[in-house]
């Protein structure tokens, strides 16, 4: 799991059918005085994440094949929360 | 999911068969400097990988892929996989808050 900042967002037309109809934001990890720490990652935002907004993200991959009810989808990070 | 800039294609002659048909392509990953455009060059500071492309990627697209065990969760049967691209970009945004 990442503490992680929202940066920006992808939009993408072509990609796995699992990602069709999802959001997709470009976050970076923070670290604990919130400045950002680490390389950019993508993850799928179901809660609908604004813009710099601090996010929760899960890297497990079959808990977002049971949420997306995809076993077959690749996709491991999803928003789980926002962080007050 | 991470992005990155496909920089080449691979093309394996002998192989496992498992990847019969496969189409690999050579993914520098972007990191914030590449994707605020300070780093121009189009290929990042850190390591390429090879991932497996069924999207159709070509040399200078940007995609976002997946690495780990989740890379062979399209196919049928357990593969020895662990790079797949996921998505092709058509824009993207992304501006960190200024520190």
């Amino acid at each position: 799991m990442i503490l992680a900042r929202v940066n920006g967002n992808v939009v993408t037309s072509m990609g796995h059918n699992s990602l069709i109809g999802r959001t997709i934001v470009l976050c970076t990890p923070i670290d604990e005085t919130g400045a950002d720490a680490g390389a950019p990652f993508a993850a799928v935002d179901p809660l609908g994440a604004g813009m710099h907004a601090r996010v929760f993200i899960t890297t497990d991959g079959s808990w977002t094949q049971d949420t997306f009810h995809d076993d077959h989808s690749p996709i491991r990070n999803q928003v789980m929360g926002f962080v007050d | 999911m991470k992005p990155g800039k496909v920089i080449g294609t691979v093309t394996l002659g002998h192989r496992d068969p498992a990847f019969r048909g496969g189409r690999w392509v050579m993914i520098s990953p972007m990191g914030s400097d590449e994707l605020t455009g300070k780093n121009t060059s189009g290929v990042s500071p850190q390591f390429s990988l090879v991932a497996y492309d069924d999207l159709g990627a070509g040399v200078g697209d940007e995609v976002l892929y997946v690495e780990g065990a989740e890379a062979m969760q399209p196919f049928d049967r357990p593969i020895p996989l662990d790079a797949i691209t996921v998505a092709l970009i058509d824009t993207y945004k992304y501006e960190p808050l200024s520190q």
